[in-house]
């Protein structure tokens, strides 16, 4: 079912960079008709997005009786609307509760960064809007150097104010 | 940001020019959609970058202003969408709102219906609301959003006039924009006080915000409303206050704050920052905007229908001019919507079909 790409893509969302302002929402729900990606305003006041990890190993594929719930060569987990049978198995699977049943088609569907949109070469629309870059999207190897680089940052930022006002 | 995420290369162009006033997030990429679609777009603000709020108002750690500019020069670049700065469009004589420092050009709302086949404003909320207290003319009274663009034009370098200093700084509010109020005031090494006339839980900015620039130093007071400004030769010297509570719920839904009886107390202050909330700013005065067919609602929001468009078939219009103060995300997904109207409609009206299967993934 899922080939072995020759590069795999991956969308990090860096909760530390999130202002919470929707915008990855607001594109998500114009390029789909309604969104994959959420944010939730949480009981303590903070904004959290939430939409598929796309797993690397994926409960949802494991448990789809179909075939229906795959993998596409770059790495992203979706639904082929023709194989699925609206059991939402994948849901009672996923740990995220990712997967919704659309009503219209009786199928499962969720987040598929964009598989129209990866077809043009584009990124994602999510990570394309988001203002304050805190959805990082592209080949695995570049994105987990950028999510430590982030972090170095930060620890440099705390080290140097913590010399300058003690 | 790339306000064009939906395509590669523009379609062929449609001939038809549309003019979009107002870039901040709505606008640009409502410009982004539409120059996909193959319109030829000119996009105008009074200020001299693109971005709005968020390049004016917002602050860089939050959103990056080069991640906002250069997404706005890749429209140009890109999809030859024609961003015209420093430029004010207005029907009448506008009156002064807040930004309005860099306007070297101004253009007839008027013309513009006249001169575009459409116009979309998205002029966004530019007016801040002051509560009408005794003092409130007097010097060292200023607004959230004033004041944080007061700093950032200073930041950019577009002037060498210092934004106002104070040593206690008072702001009051509790939204996204008393929050960065406060917190730029602290980073000027301020005693900065924080004072909401409701409770930190209905604080529309959230627990999570307010508990952080508390960490950061700022003193939160809650349950209490500026009464008065206490001034000296015209300066502000400190602001009395009510004491309040909290009452059953209002029209918001929240509930409501009660003055309690006999409960004052006054907080010494060389600066107020008022965040208590922006009105909607129109290219129009409401009395102008009758003549010119374009309906307003009583709250100076635009008028809109289900397409976004205005009671002028051939303008539309979209975020915080047509919903009030909001957010990036419903400014975006609101002109979005209207830049999509805009092509369905201008298509339909032409004769050029929309192809069935373009609706139908909608």
């Amino acid at each position: 079912m899922s080939s072995n790409p020759v590069i795999k893509y991956i969308r990090i969302i860096d909760l530390g960079k999130c202002i919470g302002c929707g915008a990855c929402e607001a594109a998500c729900e114009f390029i789909h008709g309604k969104p994959y990606i959420i944010v939730h305003r949480t009981s303590i006041g903070l904004d959290i997005p939430v939409s598929c990890m796309h797993c690397a190993k994926a409960p949802c594929i494991e448990a789809c009786p179909t075939g229906a719930m795959t993998r596409d060569s770059a790495g992203a987990v979706h639904v082929i609307t023709s194989r699925c049978i609206g059991c939402m198995a994948c849901l009672y699977a996923c740990p995220f509760g990712i997967p919704e049943l659309d009503r219209a088609t009786k199928t499962a569907s969720k987040c598929n960064l964009c598989m129209e949109l990866r077809k043009e070469g584009l990124e994602p629309a999510c990570s394309a809007i988001c203002p304050a870059n805190a959805i990082l999207y592209g080949e695995d190897a570049v994105v987990f150097q950028l999510a430590k680089k982030r972090v170095a940052e930060t620890m440099a930022k705390a080290r140097f104010e913590y010399e300058l006002h003690g | 940001m790339k306000f064009a995420f939906m395509c590669r290369d523009k379609k062929k162009n449609t001939g038809a020019r549309v003019a979009v006033i107002g870039a901040g997030p709505a606008g640009l990429t409502a410009s982004g959609y539409l120059a996909c679609e193959g319109y030829d777009v000119d996009l105008y603000d009074k200020q001299p970058l693109p971005g709005g709020l968020m390049t004016f108002a917002i602050p860089q750690w939050r959103i990056p202003p080069e991640r906002v500019v250069n997404g706005a020069k890749e429209l140009e670049e890109k999809l030859g969408v024609k961003i015209l700065l420093k430029t004010k469009i207005y029907a009448g004589e506008p009156p002064h709102e807040e930004g309005d420092d860099f306007v070297e050009k101004k253009v007839n709302l008027e013309d513009l219906i006249n001169n575009y086949d459409m116009v979309l404003i998205s002029t966004g909320t530019w007016a801040s609301k002051i509560p009408r207290i005794p003092g409130v003319e007097a010097k060292g009274v200023t607004t959230a959003l004033e004041y944080l663009y007061k700093w950032r034009i200073y930041e950019y370098n577009y002037t060498t006039t210092k934004p106002p200093l104070g040593r206690n700084i008072v702001v009051i509010g509790a939204g996204y924009s008393a929050i960065d109020a406060a917190e730029k005031a602290l980073k000027t090494g301020a005693e900065v006080y924080l004072v909401y006339r409701r409770t930190i839980r209905e604080a529309p900015a959230g627990l999570y915000e307010i508990e952080r620039i508390k960490r950061e130093g700022v003193t939160f007071i809650e349950l209490a409303s500026p009464a008065e400004i206490i001034t000296e030769n015209n300066v502000v010297k400190a602001i009395k206050f009510q004491k309040m509570t909290l009452g059953p719920p209002d029209e918001t839904g929240r509930p409501r704050p009660v003055p309690i009886p006999g409960g004052e107390f006054v907080i010494e202050a060389d600066l107020v920052v008022f965040a208590t909330g922006e009105s909607p700013t129109p290219p129009v005065k409401s009395s102008t905007a009758e003549k010119l067919g374009l309906r307003l609602n009583k709250d100076e929001t635009i008028a809109v229908n289900a397409l976004m468009q205005t009671s002028i078939p051939k303008v539309f219009a979209a975020g915080d001019v047509v919903t009030g103060p909001s957010r990036i995300g419903p400014a975006i997904r609101s002109g979005l919507k209207a830049a999509r109207s805009m092509h369905y409609w201008f298509s339909a009206k032409t004769g050029k079909l929309v192809s069935f299967s373009e609706v139908i993934s909608r």
